[in-house]
């Protein structure tokens, strides 16, 4: 038995470093069309680069920008795991 | 008739008025050092009347006979005025701060960040102002194989596309050439066309308000809280209602109008920006930041480097600044030994000039080691892009009461000495976490309290039970004030309403880069001038009314009857002095409201003395040691681990009241006396400095608000202590 690969999920649930892909971003809060103002956009790859030493934040990169973002933030972001 | 016309215009453009021109661009993508490298020297610095959002203008020669004025305005990744930096870019730009719109702006581009940069230009370009890019930062780029083929970018964006390099000040020459040019040519970047349903919205709005130019509707469009709306024509909640409407048709559309925009644009943007960056796969993709974050941003590691960081920091303030105040302590006490010599004659000039004006002076000098030497740290932090790293590692501590993590630097500071530290908060870029760090900054013990401390420690723990209690105090009294400012900044995050929510954390990591010294230079200085020139001004102010209040009224009477005395005593000539001093000190206005006021604080068991000593400290905390010492017939050259002082202090009794004959000082009164010192905001400095930073509304509450904790907390202290010790 094979587990689906591709399911979705919140960027705040994410554990690891590999890429993803985001599908939905939630414009109604400020902090997503700030990210859409950087450029973060649905479609867009994006990846966890590191996570602050209590938890929280993380940090992220997409395209050539790499930004921090709070895990409450990060809740409003679905995205999909990109396996090549 | 059209030449004439034509000539007139020229004549208005060229001799009377000198072109303006704006600078836009991103956070750190070197704008602050391409507009030194533009204007040099000649700079002002101000703030946007009635925000603290520093404004910046100089004079650029395009060549001998062309001056244009720069306005550098503040980095913005957007106009979607979310922030107040980008409501002042959207309202300078518009022409809703100086009357008239820019000739011109200048797009400063970070050439390793594209598209997200152009972005920011397109929202500029409509407008409809002139424009150019300087694409900056062109060596870093192509050090790393990032090839950019500028004249196809030109070609495309239709604008002119300059490569700089503002901290090595290259390019600056094709800049100005480029600008006079433009400022004739009036290039116009290319526009992305909108869908229907958007298009519709435009020209609807534009029928009502014919006088917006596109990009001013796209603002009130795709704004949450647009800059522009309250600068409409007409009934303001018809207008918001109005522009509503229109966002709802552009939703009906099928597009959401707060993502619309960036939909839009970078959709745009994408084949514009087609083959025009190559890089060069030979070269390792391995980019430096990413590996130096993997180590300063590291879990353990990285919070092992920041402490060792912030230590350094903290250091540089609490003690390399020592040596610079001692030798300006020194310097001022020579001078003051030098005048009061040369005025012996004339004693009240002698008192105001020696302790009123020189006083007032050393008085804030004395905060300028620590500025200075804390801005040096801070601007190299921010230039090399360690300042967000360490926000990032500390923003969870401060997330649950509406701080972040760029409280952490200025608070640190703070337990040095509250003015560098809250000079610090202008790295905190959200105007109401910047507020409420400022206003919790004071409760950061610093070091001016030390010495009440010292003494009270020093004369009522220590001796009865031991260095290691004595020690436990000393560190509870630091953390008093961390105590009470956690649950104050929560109330100040649910209380403080500044006409809109607190913008999101949401926060660029750039990448590393080498200091750039100028930079950090105009920045040192720019900290030490407004210091000097506004809070300075304010301090000095402060020094000398206090002065006049503890110096007058002096009456004659006084002298007489401490002369009737004296005959009879025989006193040596010091304990003479110093027993008139403290006659007079008891006898001025500033004596008299302590007396007066000594009921307030007969709770906290605080005789007249202390009370006159409190009022007294009003400038400065450490100012309550001699005046202590004056008040005892001590002289006020005393310290706090004079024996003398000491003693008397143990010695007090209560002369009237019912108490009288008890000791004024044990325990409860001593540890009362911390944690008064510990609140309070007996600094006027620190009152100054929020007046210069803020206004002088939010340092008005803050010195009452801080005064009437202290004072309950004092209360508290002595009347708990009056049962537990």
């Amino acid at each position: 038995m094979r587990t689906i690969l591709n399911y979705k999920m919140k960027l705040s649930q994410v554990r690891d470093n590999g890429l993803y892909k985001v599908l939905k971003m939630n414009e109604r809060e400020k902090s997503i069309t700030r990210l859409m103002d950087m450029g973060l956009l649905p479609g867009e790859s994006i990846r966890i680069r590191h996570e602050a030493p209590l938890g929280d934040p993380i940090s992220i990169e997409f395209r050539d920008s790499h930004v921090s973002l709070r895990l409450k933030d990060a809740e409003q972001l679905e995205v999909e795991s990109i396996h090549d | 008739m059209q030449n004439s016309l034509r000539w007139n215009r020229f004549m208005t453009n060229n001799v009377k008025k000198i072109p303006t021109i704006a600078l836009i661009g991103n956070p750190n993508t070197g704008k602050t050092s391409l507009f030194n490298a533009l204007t040099g020297e000649k700079q002002r610095v101000g703030n946007y009347s009635g925000v603290t959002v520093e404004k910046k203008s100089g004079l650029w020669k395009l060549d001998k006979a062309t001056p244009v004025t720069v306005i550098d305005l503040p980095g913005t990744y957007s106009l979607s005025a979310q922030t107040i930096d980008e409501r002042i870019a959207v309202d300078v730009l518009s022409g809703n701060v100086s009357g008239a719109k820019p000739d011109l702006i200048i797009v400063v581009v970070d050439a390793e960040n594209l598209q997200r940069n152009l972005y920011l230009a397109s929202q500029a370009s409509e407008l409809n102002l002139p424009m150019i890019v300087a694409l900056n930062c062109w060596d870093v780029a192509e050090r790393k194989g990032i090839q950019i083929d500028s004249k196809l970018l030109e070609k495309r964006l239709g604008i002119p596309v300059i490569p700089t390099i503002a901290n090595q000040s290259k390019g600056i020459q094709d800049l100005a050439q480029a600008t006079k040019v433009a400022l004739q040519s009036n290039p116009m970047m290319v526009r992305p066309k909108w869908p229907e349903p958007v298009q519709n919205a435009i020209e609807s709005i534009k029928t009502t308000f014919p006088q917006l130019s596109n990009g001013e509707i796209q603002r009130l469009l795709f704004d949450n809280s647009s800059a522009l709306i309250e600068r409409l024509d007409g009934d303001s909640a018809k207008n918001i209602q109005y522009i509503q409407e229109s966002k709802d048709s552009i939703h009906k559309g099928g597009y959401h109008p707060n993502a619309v925009e960036s939909l839009i644009r970078f959709r745009f943007l994408k084949p514009l920006l087609s083959d025009i960056i190559a890089r060069q796969s030979t070269l390792k993709k391995a980019i430096h930041t990413e590996s130096i974050d993997q180590l300063l941003l590291h879990k353990f590691w990285g919070l092992v480097i920041f402490i060792g960081m912030m230590y350094l920091v903290f250091q540089s303030v609490y003690s390399w600044s020592g040596p610079f105040m001692d030798l300006i302590e020194s310097a001022f006490s020579h001078l003051q030994t030098i005048a009061s010599n040369q005025l012996v004659e004339t004693p009240m000039l002698q008192s105001l000039i020696v302790d009123g004006v020189l006083g007032g002076v050393g008085a804030f000098i004395i905060f300028l080691p620590q500025i200075l030497v804390l801005f040096f740290f801070i601007s190299l932090l921010e230039e090399t892009g360690y300042m967000a790293r360490a926000a990032f590692l500390m923003d969870k501590l401060f997330q649950w009461c509406g701080l972040n993590g760029k409280s952490f630097v200025p608070l640190l500071s703070s337990y040095a000495c509250a003015i560098p530290g809250i000079l610090a908060t202008r790295t905190i870029n959200d105007r109401k976490t910047r507020i409420i760090t400022i206003m919790v900054a004071p409760l950061m013990s610093c070091s001016a309290r030390l010495p009440v401390y010292i003494l009270m420690i020093g004369v009522f723990v220590e001796p009865s039970y031991g260095p290691a209690v004595a020690g436990i105090t000393l560190f509870f009294m630091h953390f008093v004030g961390l105590l009470f400012a956690a649950p104050i900044a929560y109330l100040l995050n649910k209380c403080i309403q500044i006409n809109r929510a607190q913008m999101p954390f949401v926060m660029e990591l750039p990448r590393y880069r080498i200091p750039n010294f100028r930079s950090m230079f105009a920045r040192i200085y720019e900290s030490g001038y407004a210091f000097v020139t506004q809070a300075g001004t304010f301090i000095f102010c402060i020094t000398i009314v206090i002065w006049a209040l503890f110096y007058f009224p002096r009456p004659e009477s006084i002298l007489e009857a401490f002369q009737k005395e004296a005959e009879t005593e025989s006193y040596s000539e010091s304990v003479y002095h110093s027993k008139l001093d403290s006659l007079y000190l008891e006898n001025s206005y500033g004596g008299l409201i302590g007396k007066k006021l000594q009921p307030i604080f007969d709770q906290a068991g605080y005789d007249w003395k202390v009370t006159v000593a409190v009022v007294a400290s009003f400038p400065a905390r450490e100012v309550i040691i001699a005046t202590l010492g004056i008040l005892y017939s001590l002289g006020g050259e005393i310290d706090e681990t004079s024996n003398d002082l000491r003693t008397a202090l143990k010695n007090t009794k209560w002369d009237s009241g019912p108490r009288t004959g008890q000791s004024v000082f044990n325990l409860p009164v001593a540890l009362s006396v911390m944690v008064f010192f510990a609140l309070c905001m007996q600094c006027g400095a620190t009152v100054a400095i929020i007046n210069q930073e803020l206004n002088w509304i939010w340092a008005l509450s803050c010195f009452v608000g801080l005064s009437v904790l202290a004072w309950l907390a004092a209360i508290a202290t002595y009347q708990v202590g009056l049962i537990f010790l």
